[in-house]
């Protein structure tokens, strides 16, 4: 460690600086252990009390046949459910919460500088960039949610006194993600794409023909535009705010990314906990009725 | 040791204390004399298994509640906590599809204090995901992530996974209808990957559906497996905070 060098050309600076780093210093017992003690007692009558004011829930017994409508995953998994209504399983249940992992653990291994460390928000900007992170995720996750919802019809609807059936059929690509794939002409040769006759040739192998049929379209609403505004918009959180010089180091840029990756993880949860229905329709949380089966 | 610092003619308070902390027994399990001194106090810490997670000294920004809001601290002890609650709910709970929901009804209904253990159970398992993931963002906003503590944060994103999957684990065993669902969908989520998918599914639930094979699985990884690795990841957490120098502070 550092000390080793210091130790041997230990200059009256130094020594003068070990002293007043001791001076700083307190004792574990009685200082920190009182205040560990202190959190473990309140915490254990906060939890007791909980526990004697509201009960754990149980429904009746367990029964493959009847399915409750909605079903929904414990609380922790519900941002990853409600993922599940915009893009591909795959994607939603598996690709994005490995690869959210990863980029979690990858963090110290890509901001590798001192600076700032063991202080809150340190650099001068960080209180800024965390605000417009938390905000910009926020924001961007509830209009995203709302067009796949099609709720803009809807606000569209209330605001100009028409009907929701009066959307303009021109526009009805631009109901929610789906509609891009449903509501526009596209030519047969692109929602069918013969793959498995003319690109993986199986039957060359001697093996079984592949019966797969690319659909283009389908591909672009489940996996391509998902993956694009994933990737992109956070992407493009970061060039505007390096661009505005809000952040210029590359922890201002850590800060603005993860708080916006906690907003968009709390208002999925929150949305997928609160906000969704039978048949896991968008709705207040006032008219959501506790799932039947 | 002490008594000889003392003036002649001690107060009868001096006696008592004598009595009480400089006896043989007394000295026989706690090496270090009454902490009182800061000799003591620093002996106290170093000589006791249980405390000498702690350096004997420690910065004074870290002792603010401010600095760490104990988050680390409470996530670890909501692990106790859930431990020995859990051990009590073991002794009345039978990971068998016959037996599973008519235990957890009986529990509520015929034990003394059992629908308390099973609050506090299921309370302080939501607890403990809402507070390491705070404790998460409390490392990462002070900036703790930063070198040397990489692995740390590393050992963290494991514990933190672990600490979902026990919670994950522990959904299933009441066996009512909540419990049944919430699995079927999350582990349908796991079968929609791709290629890996199904066969990982298969291995999660011992079968197509969540069944009889799925309980014991989940039971067993959630009495013992997770507990175990979690506890092993913690010891390297800990480990590594006191090899790491402490908590971090700037430079
Ligand atoms: C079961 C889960 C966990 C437990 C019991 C735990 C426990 C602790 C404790 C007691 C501390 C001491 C300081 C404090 O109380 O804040 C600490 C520090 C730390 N934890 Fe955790 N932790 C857990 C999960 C995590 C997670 C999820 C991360 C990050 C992804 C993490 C990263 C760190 C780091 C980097 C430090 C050093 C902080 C510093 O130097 O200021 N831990 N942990």
């Amino acid at each position: 460690m550092v000390a080793t060098t210091q130790e041997t050309a230990a200059s009256p600076a130094v020594r003068a600086r070990a002293r007043r780093q001791r001076d700083e210093e307190l004792l574990v017992w009685p200082d920190l252990v009182f205040v560990e003690f202190i959190a473990a007692v309140v915490f254990t009558l906060s939890m007791t009390a909980l526990s004697i004011l509201i009960n754990a829930p149980l429904l009746d017994r367990a029964n493959a046949g009847v399915t409750p409508n909605p079903s929904k995953a414990p609380w922790y998994f519900l941002n990853l459910q409600e993922l599940l209504l915009h893009m591909h399983p795959a994607l939603a249940g598996v690709i994005v919460p490995t690869v959210a992992l990863i980029a979690l653990g990858a963090i110290p291994y890509f901001d590798r500088s001192h600076d700032g460390q063991g202080e809150w928000l340190s650099t001068p900007r960080a209180k800024l960039n965390l605000i417009l992170g938390a905000v910009i995720g926020t924001v961007g996750t509830l209009l995203l949610i709302v067009w796949d919802s099609s709720k803009h019809v809807v606000l569209w609807a209330r605001l100009t006194g028409n009907d929701e059936t009066d959307w303009p059929t021109k526009l009805n690509w631009l109901r929610n993600a789906r509609a891009l794939q449903d509501e526009i002409n596209w030519p047969s040769e692109i929602t069918k794409i013969p793959f498995g006759e003319k690109v993986l040739r199986t039957d060359l192998l001697g093996l079984p023909r592949i019966d797969l049929n690319l659909n283009l379209p389908a591909l672009l609403v489940e996996q391509i535009l998902p993956v694009t505004l994933m990737i992109g918009l956070p992407l493009l959180m970061s060039l505007v705010l390096h661009k505005r010089g809000i952040a210029r180091t590359k922890r201002d840029h850590m800060i603005a990314q993860f708080s916006g990756f906690i907003a968009v993880y709390v208002v999925l949860t929150i949305i997928g906990t609160a906000f969704r229905g039978q048949g896991m329709e968008l709705l207040w949380p006032q008219d959501v009725v506790p799932p039947v089966s | 040791m002490a008594s000889t610092e003392r003036p002649e003619g001690r107060s009868l308070g001096d006696r008592v204390y004598d009595m009480l902390f400089h006896n043989y027994v007394w000295q026989s399990i706690f090496r270090s004399g009454y902490p009182n001194t800061p000799r003591n106090q620093m002996l106290v810490v170093a000589t006791n298994v249980f405390l000498h997670l702690h350096p004997t000294r420690i910065h004074r920004t870290h002792v603010k509640i401010t600095h760490t809001y104990c988050l680390g601290g409470l996530s670890f002890f909501l692990f106790l906590g859930l431990t020995i609650t859990g051990v009590l709910l073991m002794f009345y709970y039978v990971p068998s599809v016959e037996r599973a929901y008519e235990d957890i009804l009986a529990l509520e209904t015929d034990v003394r204090f059992g629908i308390l253990m099973r609050n506090m159970h299921r309370w302080m398992a939501h607890g403990m995901v809402i507070m390491v993931l705070l404790h998460m963002m409390r490392v990462f906003y002070t900036g703790a992530y930063k070198p040397p503590r990489e692995f740390n944060w590393v050992v963290g994103v494991v514990l933190l996974v672990l600490t979902l999957l026990l919670s994950f684990t522990g959904y299933l065993l009441p066996w009512d209808q909540l419990a049944f669902w919430a699995i079927t969908v999350g582990t349908n989520m796991v079968g929609s990957a791709p290629i890996l998918g199904e066969p990982n599914r298969f291995a999660l639930i011992g079968g197509f559906v969540v069944g009889p094979a799925a309980l014991i699985r989940f039971y067993t990884l959630h009495v013992i497996g997770l507990p175990l690795l979690a506890a092993i990841f913690m010891a390297v957490h800990f480990w590594r905070i006191r090899r790491d120098g402490g908590l971090a502070r700037p430079l």
